[in-house]
């Protein structure tokens, strides 16, 4: 790759889905589709992208709902893509998310043999998402994506997952989430982290440069992979019972039991960061945008505000690590634009009521290897880049055996021990959301196309 | 215990944290006394002089460069914590372009601030161990911390009043190893 000219972001040919913030309140709602004939398929991406057309002419500050839409490789295969460019996207895309299981560590209970069908199996090919501000515009989008497939017999409703923000506006465990994106270089989104440059477009968009100076390789014809990104979902389950019980038993009272559930997160339910309150909850911080990502760990190394094996310091460590020279960061950040699914356990509540409720994590960038997996495999799964090789994250690692989680505490540090497994995978599927013009490359792909 | 008894990846061998890291380059032809002055010169910046312990890549466990074949070939081989697959472009990205003074003596390197090109000559220069194995556990962290423990522990042991300090019930997995520590 060499190095090229920065070149404009162009806005108007990105889907929605990775540089929009998630509003607040939020209804969502996730299709996968199959495709039983590649000529519908095409019938179908055709029609969706004039809908994402008219979409994008309503702008990025239109409150209305907006879709976004996505393919696995196998989705790209059905609508009859070349096989030299499904050849051309990098290889863990083209084995999907079910293949990398072990190495991700969806194992056990977390396994694709246990996931909800028909995710990680060839059947799912291609997902539609659409969030939106409130039930009504939900629909009202929903309908019209519905409507361009009703006549397509053989596009098919594969599964369905509806998400909304709970009443609290926080996740199952009860702390406010969609804080930590990175500022993104061009995006035209209010910069939020004032300790931090914003990252390269490059990271996020295929097509730009990115942090290392270089344009990522791009699927091929260029038409195709430029302004695309991938899409990361995973359905988590969260045993939300289990980490209450975990906290009570573990704590000397209710104070206590919050503390230590902020230091597992690395926030304050609020979602006010321990770093900038380390001692109580600060619902004005919390609350605050221009505030709450706005900090780095550079006075607290060692850990005494926010332990280094917190959640939120595991998936961004920040400037933490920028002494050691062995690692870039900024090489490893995601957008994340997860939401909730299922009810609330109500407050108070330490027994598992059966209910299904967790998290649809939703991960967008240009390199799903340094980005989602990199990040998942050295930073959740792993504790070998804090110097702790046998703990993982306290929340979401999704090791099926339990992990210790250390506490920095002056005199005395705090270990707390065999914190059980929290989080199921459910299942999950790796996506390329392309951008418009490339989604109408790919609704004429039956007349021949050159080779790129 | 054998080599490698832990998780193998391609392409450097895993045992416990840490993984090995060899590379193999050609010196440029007439190069070789320019190659000899960089490695001196890296010998003397800190980190890298005697006794310093303090190298610039936190996570490296140990790092020598050999001149071999009568100066026209280059070893450069290092263990570290974390896996070789994940860390190669952070590595290309910043960590071996500190280097750079040293592999622009060497066939095939195109120099900064290109990372694909850089990556792309690291890989070529790879070779996976055929054998590898460690003496001890743990990464480069926890061994730091492990004798800033054992320092304190000694000062403890210095003090006259250490037996008495020592003889609380809690404390007696210190007492057990304070007769040789």
């Amino acid at each position: 790759m060499t190095i090229q000219q920065q070149r404009a972001l162009e806005l108007g040919d990105i889907q929605s889905g990775a540089l929009r913030e998630r509003p607040a309140p939020y209804v969502g709602r996730y299709l996968l589709l199959r495709l039983g004939d590649a000529e519908q398929g095409r019938e179908l991406v055709r029609r969706l992208h004039a809908l994402l057309v008219e979409q994008d002419r309503h702008g990025p500050s239109d409150p209305q709902a907006w879709l976004t839409v996505a393919f696995t490789h196998a989705g790209l295969a059905a609508l009859g893509v070349p096989q030299s460019s499904l050849d051309s996207f990098p290889a863990e895309f083209r084995e999907g998310m079910a293949a990398r299981a072990e190495q991700l560590g969806d194992v056990g209970p977390s396994s694709p043999e246990h996931w909800e069908p028909p995710l990680g199996s060839d059947a799912v090919h291609v997902a539609v998402s659409v969030l939106a501000p409130d039930a009504p515009s939900l629909e009202a989008v929903a309908e019209r994506a519905r409507t361009r497939y009703a006549d397509l017999p053989s596009v098919e409703v594969v599964w369905r997952q509806d998400c909304y923000q709970l009443s609290t506006g926080r996740t199952s465990f009860g702390f406010k989430d969609g804080i930590g994106n990175p500022d993104v270089e061009g995006s035209g989104l209010p910069l939020r982290n004032r300790s931090e440059r914003p990252i390269k477009t490059g990271e996020f968009i295929l097509g730009y440069p990115d942090e290392t100076g270089s344009v990522a390789p791009m699927p091929t014809p260029e038409v195709l992979g430029r302004n695309g990104t991938f899409l990361v979902f995973r359905k988590l389950r969260t045993d939300v019972a289990a980490y209450r019980r975990y906290l009570r038993d573990r704590a000397r009272d209710r104070d206590e039991e919050r503390l230590l559930g902020a230091k597992m997160v690395g926030r304050w339910p609020s979602g006010a960061p321990l770093v900038l309150a380390p001692d109580t909850e600060d619902r004005d911080l919390g609350a605050d945008p221009s505030r709450n990502n706005s900090f780095g760990y550079r006075d607290d190394l060692r850990g005494f505000k926010c332990p280094a094996g917190a959640h939120a310091r595991r998936a961004n460590p920040r400037d933490a690590l920028e002494d050691e020279n062995s690692v870039n960061v900024r090489l490893h950040r995601m957008i994340r634009r997860g939401t909730s699914y299922g009810t609330a356990l109500p407050d108070g509540v330490l027994e598992d009521d059966g209910q299904d409720r967790g998290i649809v994590f939703v991960f967008a960038g240009a390199h799903l290897d340094r980005q989602f997996e990199f990040v998942k495999t050295q930073w959740i799964n792993d504790g070998v880049f804090i110097g702790v090789p046998g703990e993982s994250d306290p929340l979401v690692s999704g090791a099926q055996a339990p992990t210790d989680f250390t506490i920095p505490h002056v005199p005395i540090r705090r270990r707390l021990r065999d914190l059980p497994p929290l989080v199921v995978t459910r299942g999950g599927e790796y996506c390329f959301a392309p951008g418009l013009r490339a989604l109408a490359w790919l609704s004429g792909l039956e007349t021949p196309q050159e080779e790129p | 215990m054998t080599a490698a008894d832990e998780t193998t990846r391609r392409p450097g061998v895993r045992v416990g944290s840490a993984s090995e890291f060899s590379l193999f380059f050609r010196v440029i032809p007439g190069h070789a006394e320019e190659i000899r002055a960089a490695l001196t010169a890296l010998q003397r910046t800190p980190g890298y002089r005697p006794g310093d312990y303090e190298m610039a890549i936190a996570s490296i466990h140990e790092a020598r460069f050999v001149l071999f074949d009568d100066d026209t070939r280059l070893l450069f081989a290092t263990s570290f914590d974390g896996s070789w697959d994940a860390y190669m472009e952070d590595f290309a990205a910043g960590p071996l372009q500190l280097f750079d003074a040293i592999f622009q003596h060497t066939d095939g390197y195109a120099g900064l601030p290109d990372v694909s090109a850089v990556k792309d000559f690291i890989l070529g220069a790879q070779v996976t161990a055929a054998a590898y194995a460690r003496n001890y556990p743990g990464t480069v962290k926890e061994l730091r911390r492990a004798n800033r423990l054992r320092e304190a522990f000694d000062t403890v042991l210095d003090d006259p009043r250490a037996e008495e300090a020592l003889g609380h019930p809690a404390l007696k997995p210190l007492l057990d190893e304070a007769a040789d520590a």
